[in-house]
């Protein structure tokens, strides 16, 4: 062992001097399995970068934030049955708001669509009227840009003041400055107060398109009667989940009269729910990935097993020399095995660097065509990670082993003295 | 005894070539002991080589024994006959086998890396002979830089790198002129002179007569074994 690992440097030079001796075809040889590296690499940076959107989705929907709703956010697509569910009222919410006990804060939510906002003699559609709590402040949602949020005298007064998303800002306020100015919503006069910090992602976008009213105003000024509520409970922090999570479905079981053997009429949603929904998408890239990448890694494979085999029928003299010289078996299966190995690591290297240019190029792509979507590098990094190239390394050496294996065995066993004779 | 190298009886190797069979050592015995200088002679197919490759433990006999230093290496497995040919056993073949790519210190370090040597103890050796055979002045040499005497230097270099018991030569001046081959018979002289024990084959009388014992094999037998009384001799 300790004479394979002295001897690692001169056998990784002799696996060079073949690869230099013909770089056509050596080339050629790794193709496949340069492909199936690519294939790692990039799924393994695509499956990063979804990792790293993915987090910082959570954060804007709040680690330790559940929502109780009529509707689910995940996972239960039987809209008919969704839709066959009592609506939550208002009435309900204040009572989940008194008793709740382990909850840090039990905050009303109503999402009203289709209401076009006026401003300066424009008209702009497609934003979110929420109409929710002054402790929604102490959610994701409540980091301001500018300005604050409305207060508890604001919320119990009904005020006309508003809160506004980032993308609301943009359009509506290029210049900045929007507090202290006057927007209309439908026919209905409001005062900017602040403005919420950008949160969305390119997968997020749309929560940036929130306008945060009063509960109570939107109430007032549009009735909701006809809407079901979202109470949005926050833990205070990621490890009172569970114990929140139980508090609220038997309150909420009891506030809805549910007898012992009904199920729940409401969802509990959280950023755990789309966990399971990550998992299938990450399950399916790697399905994917993994197919392909065992494909050409078998082409790949075949590739190198065949030059290295070409290799020991070239080489049939040296071998029988080094034999003869004193080489054990071992010695003679390590040089092909660091040689094949050596092969597939360039390979590796040059993936890496295909890899590199492929991201970078995707990316310039992405921010010339799709400016929406910019801030994907800030996910999608331009670059690879450590790990990402330790696995590519790893990898390719695997695949250098094995296609190695069966060339070195049959160099080891060669009789010395007929590959001495061979010309 | 107790100074006898080699010491194989009755040793018989054959052939399958399909149906049939080639007895290219029909029943062979032979002692050869330390610091003897053999020469190997006979026609074509007599079993020169085939003796040869059993001696250097390249191969192994059909049937009957041989004692390497007293040790029965006659059914030793692979790996056990590589370390003997490793230490034991230095060869030179008629068309010097050198790696083509590697300088002559490479090709004289070869037999040293299978040894487990490191790296630095390897060079000093491999400097050292490659001086004794007179090419102190070509280590970075690749053997196409270099005459094909040079080469078959190396060669002995590397034979001798590893102090063996034995030097096996199979044709050595078979592919050099009769001038270049004299050179390389003054070198053998030397190493003779030194302590080493020497076995070559030639078909050339001129040259087997630099040996002091002549063994003539004929039809896988030997025919006659004689002690040279008249051996050419270089002071
Ligand atoms: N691998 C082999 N398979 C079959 N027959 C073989 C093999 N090696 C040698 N022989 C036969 O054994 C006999 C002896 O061969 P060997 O090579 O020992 O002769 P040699 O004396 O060295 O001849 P030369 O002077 O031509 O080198 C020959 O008849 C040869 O054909
Ligand atoms: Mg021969």
């Amino acid at each position: 062992m300790i004479l394979f690992i002295r001897n690692i440097f001169d056998n990784i030079k002799l696996g060079l001097n073949t690869l230099i001796v013909n770089p056509l075809r050596s080339f050629l040889a790794s193709l496949g399995v340069m492909v199936g590296i690519s294939i790692v690499i990039l799924m393994g940076w695509v499956l990063e970068g979804l990792d790293n959107s993915v987090s910082k989705t959570f954060e804007i929907i709040g680690v330790d934030m559940l929502y109780v709703t009529k509707w689910d956010w995940t996972g239960n697509t039987n809209w008919k049955f969704l839709r066959s569910r009592k609506n939550i009222t208002l009435d309900q919410t204040e009572m989940m708001k008194l008793m709740h006990n382990s909850a840090e804060y039990v905050i009303p939510n109503v999402n009203t669509w289709g209401k076009p906002v006026y401003y300066d003699g424009f008209k702009f559609d497609g934003f979110t009227v929420v109409g929710t709590s002054y402790q929604n402040a102490y959610t994701p949602a409540g980091e301001t840009l500018e300005g604050r949020y409305f207060t508890q005298f604001e919320d119990e007064q009904a005020a006309q003041v508003v809160t506004i998303g980032y993308n609301i800002y943009k359009q509506l306020f290029p210049e900045g400055n929007a507090t202290g100015k006057f927007i209309k919503i439908g026919k209905h006069k409001y005062e900017v107060i602040g403005v919420v910090k950008k949160r969305g992602t390119f997968i997020f976008d749309f929560i940036d398109n929130q306008i945060f009213i009063p509960l109570n105003s939107l109430s007032q000024n549009f009735g909701i009667s006809r809407r079901s509520l979202d109470i949005g409970i926050k833990a205070g922090s990621k490890e009172k989940l569970d114990q929140v999570r139980t508090e609220t479905i038997g309150l909420m079981r009891t506030i809805r009269d549910l007898k012992p053997n009904e199920k729940d009429d409401f969802s509990i949603n959280e950023t755990k729910a789309f966990e399971e929904n990550i998992k299938k998408i990450r399950y399916t890239v790697w399905g994917v990935g993994i197919g392909l990448t065992l494909l050409s890694f078998i082409v790949g494979v075949i590739g190198i097993m065949n030059i290295m085999l070409v290799s020991v029928s070239e080489r049939t003299k040296e071998i029988g020399l080094r034999k003869a010289l004193g080489a054990k078996k071992g010695a003679i299966r390590f040089q092909f095995l660091v040689e094949s190995s050596v092969l597939t690591l360039m390979g590796a290297g040059f993936s890496i660097i295909g890899c590199l240019g492929i991201i970078n190029i995707a990316l310039i792509i992405v921010k010339k065509y799709f400016p929406d979507f910019s801030d994907v590098a800030t996910f999608f990094p331009p670059f690879l990670s450590p790990q990402l190239v330790i696995v590519a390394s790893v990898v390719s050496v695997v695949v250098g082993i094995l296609s190695g294996l069966i060339p070195a065995i049959k160099a080891s066993s060669l009789d010395p003295v007929e590959a001495l004779r061979s010309e | 005894m107790s100074n006898s190298v080699i010491d194989i009886k009755s040793i018989k190797k054959v052939y399958k070539m399909g149906q049939e069979e080639v007895h290219a050592l029909r029943e062979v015995s032979l002692n050869i002991q330390q610091n003897e200088y053999v020469a190997l002679m006979g026609p074509s197919g007599s079993g020169k080589s085939t003796l040869m490759n059993i001696l250097g433990c390249l191969d192994t006999p059909s049937s009957g024994n041989y004692f390497f230093r007293g040790k029965d290496v006659s059914k030793l497995k692979d790996n056990k006959l590589a370390e003997i040919r490793n230490r034991e056993i230095g060869f030179v073949f008629q068309t010097f086998n050198l790696l083509a790519r590697s300088s002559s210190l490479k090709n004289v370090e070869l037999p040293l890396v299978y040894s487990g040597l490191k790296k630095k103890e390897r060079d000093e050796k491999a400097k050292n002979k490659l001086t004794e055979v007179g090419l102190g002045d070509r280590l970075d040499h690749k053997p196409n830089e270099l005459s094909g005497g040079q080469r078959q230097r190396v060669a002995i270099a590397r034979a001798l790198v590893t102090n063996p018991s034995i030097i096996l030569a199979d044709e050595p001046t078979g592919n050099l002129d009769s001038k270049t081959g004299v050179e390389i018979m003054k070198l053998f002289n030397d190493l003779w002179k030194n302590g080493n024990t020497i076995i070559l084959v030639t078909h050339e009388e001129e040259i087997a007569q630099h040996a002091k014992r002549i063994i003539r094999l004929k039809d896988g037998l030997i025919e006659t074994d004689e002690i040279n009384s008249n051996p050419i001799i270089y002071n």
